[in-house]
């Protein structure tokens, strides 16, 4: 079955902004994301003894991993935000444009810091571990890691500023893009869209975010140049877990923009903002960022009020997601007779995803559990479930859109083998992690014992499904791109 | 000449200060330079430059603010060759050229210098109240954690006070002129 989109049919009008430069960074995205799910494919070999590894290029390989595929979520993220927020404000273009050249600059110097310099303190750049390599690298290594960093920071802050400046021009305030006249019962004769609601919150958390975590950056950069000069570890630690966790959550509330947007087009209903949406909106804005002391939990020095209030947080986060995106997904597809292509597939997957991966987060999230399981596989499985089955299924299920033109078809066969391989080895990869820390297997382990090796390997062939159906839903969107609109 | 005299006012404020500016960092480094400062960007207040100037001016204005940053200069601004040389840099170059290009600077631009403010104001404070050693050799090491807490203050007050229009609007009972100017941040 297939049937023709016509304007206005749901979804706002089909407008392309900036279309160009999106496809770019969505080539540049399924590229990397490629690469480290190879990189990824790697180290589950290399614990499961199939392939042997180096551990000194294990921890590269492990830090690159990570440091890539948090950059990469993010930066596909932004490219759908900044896509469907030029719906409804007129946004610069070259803006847009520089914040890709400083993330691109920044890869380079990572990669550089890593693969040149043998930087392997993991991406969280955790004081003092940079500077206490025990000859492993060299501090100019280090300070190239966190330049590499700082440059992609400064691509964010940019991009920000412009969103946010539009923003503010178009509604007046970001409270009120934020959707505060819905909540209060006012009118509003121009309430803002769920897009706009999203990239309200996301600029305000990830600004404060981003500027934080530069204060620590450089503070780290001052002390590795100059060792004289200490910091605050425990200060430290604060900031770059608030830093990194609003940092990696801002790239899936990013990237649900376009479920808001493009869902509509299958279901014919669209997707309005109202009171209760605006409200969870408005809740993730703090729950974001009073959530991160969840990360401290084993910090004994933290105070004990903090530690209490990162795990209510945990509980109360997945409510607004739960409650709110995912319930809405389903009404909005319950009995729409929505046909089911590579899009709407992966666009539904992600949201399931996305809420089925908050709840071994929550589960972390728990003191008593946290004492046990936080050093374990377990951390991996979930934050792996919310981004391979969430973020990056978004990111997929975006590109596919983007190159689907204007005629909605059932999934084709090798549509459906890709869809069904990336769900059957993304599932089962995660599980595996689970499985793996409920068996008190250590993350971050370069070598394993003899008894985890059938976990390891487990998961290694399901990982190697997960590359191979990336492989065909980048390929597929890479050779559809010079395609006329059907 | 209203404009003068508040020149002249901040002018004379921060002279008052010397004595207290031995005494405490804070009174020296948050109170008595941005006096000096804020002097020169009052003076010029109603002059306007062309287009073309306004990132040599900024430029000059960033280079001034990063050498009065080094603490070894702001120990350096209490002898007398120092102290004369903050008189008469703080307002001719800094104060002043940041006022005259402030407007001329794209509204991206702007927030990224405010941003950038508050992340190095943070970096400020996490040496300041952690150092080791005494980082300006004129102060005492607890006086220097006092200015590096002093630092975490100003930036939380700055964030508010440039984050709070943004978030809620631009209040009504302020003249355009006023918005304007809250707008360009000065």
């Amino acid at each position: 079955m297939s049937i023709a989109i016509e304007p206005g049919a749901g979804a706002p009008a089909a407008t392309a902004p900036q279309a160009g430069a999106i496809k770019v960074t969505m080539i540049l995205s399924g590229a990397v994301f490629t690469l480290m799910m190879v990189f990824g494919l790697i180290m589950r070999a290399a614990q499961g003894q199939w392939i042997e590894l180096d551990p000194a290029l294990f921890y590269q390989i492990l830090t690159a991993h990570g440091a890539g595929m948090v950059g990469t979520a993010a930066l596909s993220g932004a490219a759908i935000l900044w896509y469907f927020s030029g719906r409804h404000v007129v946004l610069t273009a070259g803006i847009f444009w520089a914040f890709l050249c400083l993330f691109l600059l920044g890869v380079v110097l990572i990669l550089g810091a890593i693969f040149i310099g043998g930087f392997g303190g993991a991406w969280t750049f955790l004081f003092p571990l940079p500077a206490l390599s025990g000859g492993a690298w060299e501090a100019g290594a280090a300070a190239a890691f966190m330049l590499g960093y700082v440059a992609i920071g400064v691509g964010f802050l940019l991009y920000y500023l412009e969103l946010g400046r539009q923003i503010h021009a178009r509604y007046g305030s970001l409270v009120r893009a934020l959707g505060w006249n819905l909540i209060l019962g006012r009118e509003d004769d121009n309430p803002p869209p769920p897009t706009i609601v999203a990239a309200a919150a996301v600029t305000i958390f990830n600004s404060i975010g981003i500027i934080l975590g530069a204060a620590v950056l450089i503070a780290s950069l001052v002390h590795l140049l100059v060792p004289g000069f200490e910091v605050n570890a425990l200060l430290a630690k604060n900031l770059i877990y608030f830093f990194g966790h609003v940092f990696i959550n801002a790239s899936i509330y990013m990237a649900v923009t376009a479920v808001y947007e493009i869902l509509p087009e299958y279901t014919g209903r669209p997707w309005k903002s109202n009171r209760v949406f605006a409200l969870a909106w408005n809740a993730v804005l703090i729950f974001v960022m009073a959530v991160y002391w969840h990360h401290l939990l084993q910090d004994v020095v933290m105070p004990p009020w903090m530690l209490v209030v990162g795990q209510l947080v945990s509980y109360f986060s997945g409510i607004p997601l739960i409650a709110v995106t995912a319930f809405s997904t389903f009404l909005y597809v319950r009995g729409s007779k929505m046909t089911w292509d590579l899009t709407s597939s992966l666009l539904v997957l992600s949201v399931a995803g996305w809420s089925v991966g908050s709840i071994p987060a929550s589960i972390d999230g728990m003191i008593s559990v946290n004492k046990v399981m936080h050093n374990t596989m377990w951390v991996p499985g979930h934050f792996h479930t919310y981004l391979l089955l969430g973020e990056v299924a978004m990111a997929f299920g975006f590109m596919a859109w983007l190159v689907r033109g204007k005629t909605i078809s059932e999934m084709g066969t090798l549509d459906r083998a890709a869809f069904g391989t990336y769900l059957a080895g993304a599932a089962g990869f995660v599980t595996v992690f689970l499985f793996s820390g409920a068996a008190s297997i250590p993350r971050r382990w370069a070598v394993h014992y003899e008894e985890w090796l059938t976990h390891d390997r487990i998961g290694t062939v399901f990982s190697v499904l997960v590359v191979l159906a990336t492989l065909v839903f980048v390929v597929r969107f890479v050779t559809r791109l010079g395609r006329n609109e059907d | 000449m209203k404009m003068m005299g508040l020149t002249v006012l901040a002018i004379a404020e921060a002279v008052a200060l010397r004595g207290g500016t031995i005494e405490s960092p804070i009174q020296h480094v948050l109170v008595q330079m941005p006096l000096l400062a804020l002097a020169g960007m009052v003076g010029v207040h109603e002059l306007r430059i062309r287009q073309y100037w306004a990132i040599p001016f900024l430029l000059l204005a960033l280079t001034t603010f990063l050498f009065w940053m080094l603490p070894r200069n702001v120990d350096w601004a209490l002898t007398p060759a120092g102290e004369l040389a903050k008189y008469i840099s703080l307002p001719l170059l800094l104060g002043l050229p940041l006022r005259l290009c402030w407007p001329r600077l794209g509204p991206i631009l702007r927030g990224f210098l405010k941003a950038n403010a508050l992340s190095m104001l943070g970096v400020l404070g996490f040496l300041y109240t952690h150092a080791p050693i005494r980082i300006c050799n004129s102060y005492l090491v607890s006086a220097q954690q006092d200015l590096g807490f002093a630092f975490l203050y100003l930036a939380a007050a700055l964030a508010c006070l440039w984050a709070l229009p943004v978030l809620f609007g631009y209040p009504r009972w302020l003249p355009d002129a006023a918005a304007g100017c809250i707008k360009c941040g000065a």
